[in-house]
This record gives structure tokens, C-alpha cells and sequence, in this order.
């Protein structure tokens, strides 16, 4: 779900660029150093891009008889980490925005906040938080895609009812509206993409092993370890 | 054709050729007028002339435009709707303007849809990324999202072989074995876009590789009449939306 071009007030839309930039920056000092250091890496980091992309073309059949797309930006930020997420996913909304017409030029800095920077760090967290506690790979997994997909819907609504209080009962009456109207798909939608991921790393921890270590998602196994 | 109907419009429109820094121009002047000017003249004007430009002297099939336009549309209609709609202690009722808000949302924000698509079915994505070096994005960060223009057509050809041969055998007959199918769709995308990337290097390094793809840009002038037209056109459009 991204805010379509030209539906945030101007201020709105500049402030939410202004806020944005700083992580997309950072996120592309780190791309560029990244690729200074491994040339081959340029390579490697738009294949990521395109995936992120095309992922969003998975049609995810949903409980209420729609069928909705992942953002991929939670695998995308366990995969790769959440700074080049920022610069992976801003590169994503663009192309969204002018190859399929969703989302927009000057909305640009407040989906990428919403899409390419919370969404990374909550799923990123949340990925974290659950290998911390003992839990597995999967219910890791499952909690960074289904969170970072809710993070990113709660700061579109919560972007949306700061751009357009309600009337009588301001902010919070239009964050309550906003949250409940895109509730009906994005909640679904959220736990759909966690149970993807889940099906997606049980085929990658068995037939793309060796990327999954290289990337530091699994551990070296030391009896698979060739000699 | 690759897939993406935006995309092909823009390799076969009549723009093709027109430097994209002049579309760029344009368009991005079109967007801000479309966010700044009053809803009424200046959004239907926007729109007019985004519709006007693209079907007529760029060439764009009306379709492909038709079809991209109601792309945001149920996001503009809803979004709109739930801005007007009041909570408050009585329940939920209509805005005391919800009208005139509504209908400025909407003029807004199809007026910049059009004005951003105007740009997108007329300049490939190619053409547009190595202007961007113009506005100070690292060169590193150009060279990626190259490589994402250039690789997602074949990981889309990959998904969608993929998936049609998934439904061939029932691999979407049901929504478990809908959501398996994704999981394994999903996936083999990841493994073949590595792959790719991984005999993309081999190859590039074979040939010498050390920092950078370095390619010629190919040369699209900027033509002076396109800038004086575009300046002109959007003073004037700005000058009617203040006046009327």
C-alpha cells in the first residue's frame, strides 16, 4: 500500500522526504563502500533489487477473497540488513512508481519512510529479538515479514491521519479510521507474507545453503562443511 | 515487449529520443503544479495537459495510459472517502465540507498521477537512471539500480514461467497449496536471480571488470524549444490556476 502521487499536502510531503533521506543516505554510503570494497557486490545488490521487485508481483491469495502482494522488505532486511534496505527498497519504490504507476514522486520520501526504513528495522528487530530468545530460524522469519508488513501499514495510516486530522476528533479519530480502513487487507496480507517467508526459507535452508551462511542468516554447519 | 506495458510504451513512444533531462523537466513541473496550484483550475489543467501531451505529440496507446491511470485510483478513492468520514461522539458522519475535500484530494492527486506517468511511458528507465548523476546520486548506487532495471524483466519472465507451470499441475488449486507454490515460487526466483548475478560476474571479470560497468550513454540533446515550450506552458498554467 503506497501513497498515491500528489495526495499529501505539500508540506507533508516534503517534510516526510526530509525525514527519510538521512537512512536512504546512510544506506547508500553504505552501498558505496560496500561496492568500493567488492566491485562483484554491485552485481549481487541489484539482483536483491530486482527480487524485491518482482516479489511484489506474487499474488499472496487473501482471506477476504482479494489476493494481495508482499513488500518483501522484511526478507529483504534479514537477507541484507536494514541500511541497504533503505537504499534497495527507496530504489524499488521508484521503479514501482514509474514502471506500474504505484505510489508517486513527491509521496516518494514518506513511502520510503513508511516502506523502506520502519518496516526493515521493525522486521529486522523483531528477527533479532525471537533468535535472542530462543526461538528458531522460522518463527524468526515468520515475525520479521508479518511485522515489518504491519509496520509499514500502521506508519502509512499514521502518515495519512497526520495529513488529514479529523474534523472533530483530530488526530487520533483518523488514525483510528485509517488503521481500521486498511486493516481489512493489510492484516491478512501481513500474516500471509510471515507464513511466505516461512515456506520461502524452509526451500532456501535446504537448496541455497551455502548463500544463506555466506550472508550470515545460517551458521557454518560444521558436519556439512566441505573438507 | 518485456512485460511491464509502462515500460514498453516508453520504448516505442515518439519522446524516445527527447533528452530525458527535458522530460524530466517537464514532468517534475507538471507534479509540483499539480501539488501547489488551487484544485480548481490548476489540477484539471495539469491533467488535461498530461493526457493532451502524452496521447498526442508522445504517442502513448490510450490504452496503456487508461489502463495506468486507474492503477492509484482505488487507493485515491479510498483514501479520500475515509479523509472525509467523521468520527465523532454521534458516530460516524460526513465532514461539513466533505465535497470540496474529497474532490481536491482526488483532482490532486490524479493530476500528478497523470503528470508522473506522462514521464514514465515516455522515458525508459535506462535513459532516466544516468540522469540521476546529474543530481549527485553516487555513481555506485546508479550502477545498482541499473542492474535492478536490467534484471527484473528476467526474473519476471522466470516467475511467471514458473508459475504457470505450478497451475499446470494444480499447484494453485487450493489456498494451502497456493501459499506451498508461492514459498517454492519465491524461492527459486532468489536462487536463479544469484545464480544470474553470480554468472553476470563471472563473465564481466572475464572481460576484465575492475571497478564500475562503464557504458556510453547515448547521446540524447536537449532541445531548445522543448525547455522554452515546457517554461512557457507551465508559467502559464501557473498564471491562469492564480488569477482564476
Amino acid at each position: 500500500m503506497h501513497i498515491a502521487e500528489g495526495f499529501l499536502p505539500a508540506p507533508h510531503a516534503l517534510g516526510w522526504t526530509l525525514v527519510a533521506a538521512p537512512f536512504v543516505v546512510h544506506g547508500a554510503r553504505c552501498v558505496v563502500k560496500e561496492v568500493r570494497e567488492h566491485p562483484e557486490s554491485t552485481l549481487l545488490l541489484g539482483a536483491a533489487g530486482a527480487f524485491t521487485f518482482v516479489l511484489s508481483a506474487i499474488k499472496l491469495p487473501s482471506v477476504t477473497g482479494s489476493s494481495s502482494h508482499p513488500t518483501g522488505t522484511g526478507l529483504g532486511a534479514v537477507l541484507f540488513r536494514p541500511p541497504v534496505m533503505a537504499l534497495l527498497g527507496t530504489i524499488v519504490l521508484l521503479f514501482q512508481a514509474l514502471l506500474l504507476a504505484h505510489g508517486g514522486l513527491t509521496t516518494l520520501g514518506a513511502n520510503a519512510f513508511s516502506m523502506a526504513v520502519v518496516g526493515p528495522w521493525v522486521g529486522y528487530g523483531a528477527y533479532r529479538l525471537v533468535k535472542r530468545c530462543g526461538g528458531g530460524l522460522l518463527p524468526a522469519v515468520f515475525g520479521a515479514m508479518a511485522l515489518s508488513d504491519l509496520a509499514t501499514y500502521v506508519t502509512t495510516a499514521l502518515q495519512l491521519a497526520l495529513a488529514f486530522p479529523d474534523a472533530e476528533s483530530g488526530f487520533l479519530g483518523a488514525a483510528a479510521k485509517f488503521l481500521g480502513v486498511f486493516a481489512v487487507t493489510q492484516v491478512p496480507l501481513a500474516i500471509g507474507e510471515g507464513l511466505l517467508g516461512v515456506l520461502l526459507f524452509r526451500v532456501l535452508t535446504v537448496n541455497a545453503r551455502p548463500e544463506l551462511v555466506r550472508l550470515g542468516v545460517l551458521r557454518p554447519d560444521p558436519e556439512r562443511a566441505e573438507p | 515487449m518485456t512485460g511491464l506495458a509502462v515500460d514498453d510504451a516508453a520504448w516505442v513512444s515518439a519522446w524516445r529520443l527527447r533528452s530525458p533531462a527535458d522530460k524530466l523537466l517537464l514532468s517534475v513541473g507538471l507534479v509540483l503544479c499539480a501539488l501547489l496550484l488551487p484544485v480548481w483550475p490548476g489540477s484539471l489543467l495539469v491533467g488535461l495537459t498530461a493526457v493532451v501531451l502524452a496521447l498526442g505529440p508522445a504517442r502513448v496507446p490510450a490504452r496503456t495510459f487508461g489502463r495506468a491511470v486507474r492503477v492509484p485510483l482505488a487507493f485515491i478513492a479510498l483514501g479520500a472517502l475515509t479523509t472525509v468520514v467523521q468520527v465523532g461522539s454521534g458516530g460516524f458522519g460526513w465532514a461539513p465540507d466533505a465535497a470540496a475535500r474529497a474532490g481536491g484530494l482526488v483532482g490532486h492527486a490524479v493530476a500528478g498521477s497523470a503528470a508522473v506517468l506522462l514521464l514514465a511511458t515516455t522515458t525508459p528507465m535506462s535513459d532516466l537512471l544516468p540522469a540521476l548523476a546529474r543530481l549527485r546520486v553516487p555513481a555506485a548506487v546508479i550502477e545498482v539500480a541499473s542492474v535492478t532495471y536490467r534484471m527484473l524483466f528476467v526474473l519476471l519472465t522466470s516467475l511467471s514461467t514458473i508459475r504457470e507451470a505450478q497451475t499446470a499441475r494444480m499447484g494453485h488449486s487450493g489456498v494451502r497449496a497456493s501459499y506451498r507454490s508461492s514459498g517454492m515460487l519465491a524461492a527459486a526466483v532468489l536462487t536463479r536471480s544469484w545464480d544470474r548475478a553470480r554468472r553476470l560476474q563471472d563473465g564481466l571479470a572475464g572481460r576484465g571488470m575492475e571497478a564500475g560497468l562503464r557504458v556510453l550513454p547515448e547521446a540524447l540533446p536537449s532541445s531548445r524549444r522543448f525547455v522554452a515550450g515546457t517554461v512557457a506552458g507551465l508559467a502559464a498554467l501557473a498564471a491562469v490556476s492564480v488569477v482564476a
